[in-house]
């Protein structure tokens, strides 16, 4: 029965594709929210979104703040996007994808590495939340160093509270330093101090050991021996402006009439003769053995290494605390000294805090968020274990390092106050750019010899007059 | 057996069916179910790749003659674009890099790829076959990303066990990824390990469809070893070195995971591609102009050497 038979397979095959379709629209309309986007945390109600560098945990870990949070302010809904990233740059590229997007969150975390870039195109300035809330914010400025709060000054207008914030210190591996017949170096140890306690750790531990292990990246990289030796490799200005904080919140700091309006990068100065020095200083670190040639990247696999005593030195903010605690040493197997001196001992520091988005929805809303952040009790909340250093001086105490060292923590801290001038991360609008140039040109000017040098720091100047040619 | 929906055409044009069938002629909503059906099945595809293929392609070659930052609105700057990047010497010397890596890591590739799967053809037996195809097509599968964070590790100067290896034979640490020449060796070597599997697999299906009657003619026409394999295997292996060697120089001029990963483009601009010259003039400089401008030179330099490639391909591919 052919004519049967052909009905049913016509019956058959419609009955599957009107199935098939009808499962198709089904399914489009089920992931509707998804093929959207209105199902991204934030988007599509009137919840403030906060970006963080981090992972789900991360995001989770914040759910205590946001807790806090509603309880003071329940009429804002909060929600915390975490956002994986590399590092800072790949961090904030991510954000710039979301605001070319459509959907960029209200309030970003963001470090000193992107300050000015957020300033300049994207953040909105604190000053009139500030000076409305000035009796307020009165008690957060008096427990955090003016230092950290101009990295965050721009052409005169504050951009971001610092939250949490490390210096470039000098770690030491106490077994080694022992074994090498030393004592813990001296607060004013010169850079000359620092190359022949390499030296003697060598001598006392030569096979698998690195006396001073240190990344090529722009914290912790070259910048701090740059700073040490009073140089940079942009040349360092600032602006005028900012009187408005520093007499409103800092008038009777001792460091006062070194503050500004904020940093400015706007020349290179690769070519300058101490920056030569500098480098010239690493590279022969690197020829004798003292130093390795500096790999890319975070500083995170070295606790492993260091933890093994297979690490002699090396350069690392409050940060690295926890993690070499979580590797199993102990206060007495690590410690952690100023940056050497070399012409000054001015040190390098990074930085980070919130930033209200020009786009943000409610800014009031962002700023109650942001002002809630920088209080005392949700840093505590936030910072439980010293896996980086709280803005808040009161907070860098005895019992925040109690159980894991180091036994001199209140190097962190007295960094900023023994030092004022430290600086921040050399990080103008075109950071990224800027970052690239130099990191791009180190392995090569530590490599080589003397002509690889002049010829590295001749490509940096050149890269970074490229990175710089277009000022905001 | 004919019936009005199975006639492929309804145009009335073959005879027998026209002759037998007069009212198998479909009717008019037939016939515009007919023209129109297709285009019905093939609108998702076309829609899908006007969107998200031709849409970028042409919005990239737009943007190339814009100055835009994301942020602010798009400046139009005609060829300035194409002038800084010409001009740019880091442009300048990862297209270079690139040309140097596809030479070296293509030849590489493809000479191992079929060294390997003669070998496996011939040598070995059936069960190890199975065995070292998989082993080999392995690498493909697994993130670049990954593999190169894992290999940054084994070559590290000081603590990678590549060097620890050399060490017990007396050879001192390679600064595999902190000098030019050793960085460029190890993106090669890694980039090469991960992606001849691919090659190997098309080898091995190119080797399994020469009849066995040819190397037995050849055979006895005295042809031994290497001769049977330089004037049998290789010319009717050439259709598939064609494919083989048009898909590695296109992925090979793309690569971006693994010196990314390895070296970021260092030490200096050793190991820089243009691809990663792509990548941070727009998400790190946020150029997306000049981006555009480097992708656009990128694919007519790809297009240019496929072109070649498949006009050299008529002198020197055989076809059974």
């Amino acid at each position: 029965m052919p004519g049967t038979n052909g009905a049913l397979r016509q019956f058959t095959r419609r009955t599957a594709l009107t199935a098939l379709g009808a499962g198709i629209v089904g399914a489009t309309a089920a992931s509707w929210p998804r093929l959207t986007g209105t199902d991204i945390p934030g988007r599509g109600d009137n919840s403030l979104s906060i970006a963080i560098m981090g992972t789900a945990a991360d995001a989770a870990a914040r759910q205590k703040v946001i807790d806090a949070f509603a309880k003071v302010h329940p009429e804002i809904k909060v929600k915390v996007q975490a956002i994986q990233a590399v590092d800072w740059k790949d961090f904030f590229t991510k954000i710039l994808t979301m605001v070319a997007a459509g959907t960029p969150p209200d309030v970003v975390y963001v470090a000193t590495e992107g300050a000015q870039l957020f300033a300049e195109k994207l953040a909105h300035p604190l000053d009139e939340y500030l000076r409305r809330d000035a009796d307020h914010m009165k008690e957060y400025f008096e427990d955090v160093h003016p230092s950290l709060v101009e990295a965050f000054m721009y052409k005169g207008s504050l951009f971001q509270l610092p939250i949490d914030w490390n210096a470039a210190n000098m770690y030491y591996n106490t077994a080694s330093l022992r074994q090498a017949g030393l004592e813990r170096p001296a607060d004013d140890w010169t850079h000359m101090d620092f190359r022949s306690t390499l030296a003697a750790m060598k001598k006392a531990k030569p096979q698998d050991f690195t006396p001073y292990y240190w990344t090529n990246r722009l914290f912790g990289g070259v910048v701090p021996w740059l700073y040490a030796n009073e140089t940079s490799f942009l040349k360092e200005t600032k602006s005028t402006g900012g009187e408005w904080l520093w007499d409103g919140f800092y008038a009777n700091d001792p460091s006062r009439s070194l503050r500004s309006g904020g940093y400015q990068w706007l020349e290179p100065n690769a070519d300058d003769p101490r920056v030569f020095e500098s480098f010239d200083y690493l590279r022969s670190l690197v020829k004798d053995g003292l130093g390795v040639r500096p790999e890319e990247g975070g500083g995170g696999a070295l606790i492993g290494l260091f933890a093994s005593n297979r690490i002699g030195t090396t350069p690392a903010g409050g940060y690295w605390v926890q993690g070499l605690h979580e590797a199993g040493m102990t206060e007495n197997d690590f410690d952690v000294q100023f940056f050497p001196k070399w012409r000054t001992q001015r040190h390098q520091f990074g930085t980070a805090g919130y930033a209200i988005m020009k786009t943000a929805k409610d800014k009031d809303a962002a700023w109650e968020w942001v002002k809630f952040s920088s209080s005392k009790e949700a840093m505590q909340i936030v910072f439980p274990t010293p896996n980086t250093t709280p803005a808040r001086r009161s907070m860098v105490n005895e019992k925040l390092y109690a159980g894991t060292g180091p036994r001199n923590w209140k190097v962190f801290y007295e960094t900023l106050d023994k030092f004022p001038t430290t600086g921040p991360i050399p990080a103008p609008p075109q950071q990224a750019a800027v970052e690239t140039a130099l990191m791009k040109n180190v392995s090569l000017a530590v490599s080589g010899d003397e002509r690889q040098l002049k010829q590295a720091l001749e490509s940096m100047q050149r890269d970074l007059e490229l990175a710089l040619r277009r000022q905001p | 057996m004919s019936t009005a929906t199975s006639t492929p055409t309804g145009t009335g044009k073959q005879p027998g069916r026209q002759a037998t069938h007069k009212h198998s002629q479909p009717s008019k909503r037939g016939r515009v179910q007919q023209r129109w059906l297709p285009w019905a099945f093939l609108a998702p595809t076309i829609v899908g790749m006007g969107i998200f293929t031709l849409l970028p392609i042409v919005a990239s070659l737009a943007l190339a003659f814009f100055r835009w930052d994301i942020i602010s609105a798009p400046t139009f700057v005609g060829f300035d674009n194409f002038a800084e990047v010409v001009q740019d010497p880091t442009v300048r010397v990862s297209f270079l890099n690139t040309i140097v890596f596809v030479i070296v890591a293509v030849a590489l590739q493809l000479g191992l790829a079929l060294g390997l799967a003669i070998m496996v053809q011939e040598k070995l037996p059936s069960w190890l076959r199975v065995f070292f195809r998989s082993a080999f097509f392995f690498p493909l599968i697994l993130s670049a990303a990954s593999v190169s964070i894992f290999m940054r590790y084994l070559f590290n100067e000081q603590f990678g066990v590549v060097n620890w290896l050399l060490s017990l034979v007396g050879v001192p640490a390679v600064p595999w990824l902190t000098t030019p020449g050793g960085s460029a060796a190890v993106v090669i070597l890694v980039y090469v390990w991960q992606n001849f599997g691919f090659s190997f697999l098309l080898f091995i299906g190119g080797l399994a469809s020469i009849p066995v009657e040819t190397y037995e003619a050849a055979s006895i026409d005295g042809a031994t070893g290497w001769r049977k394999h330089f004037y049998v295997t290789l010319p009717l292996l050439s259709p598939t070195t064609l494919v083989a060697s048009v898909m590695a120089i296109i992925n090979a001029l793309q690569v971006f995971d693994q010196p990314y990963v390895l070296t970021r483009g260092g030490p200096g601009d050793s190991t820089r591609t243009a691809v990663m010259v792509i990548f941070e003039s727009a998400f790190q400089r946020l150029e997306f102009g000049q981006a555009s401008a480097i992708g656009v030179i990128l694919t007519l330099i790809i297009m240019a050497i496929t072109a070649a490639q498949f006009r050299l391909s008529k002198r020197f591919v055989f076809y059974q």
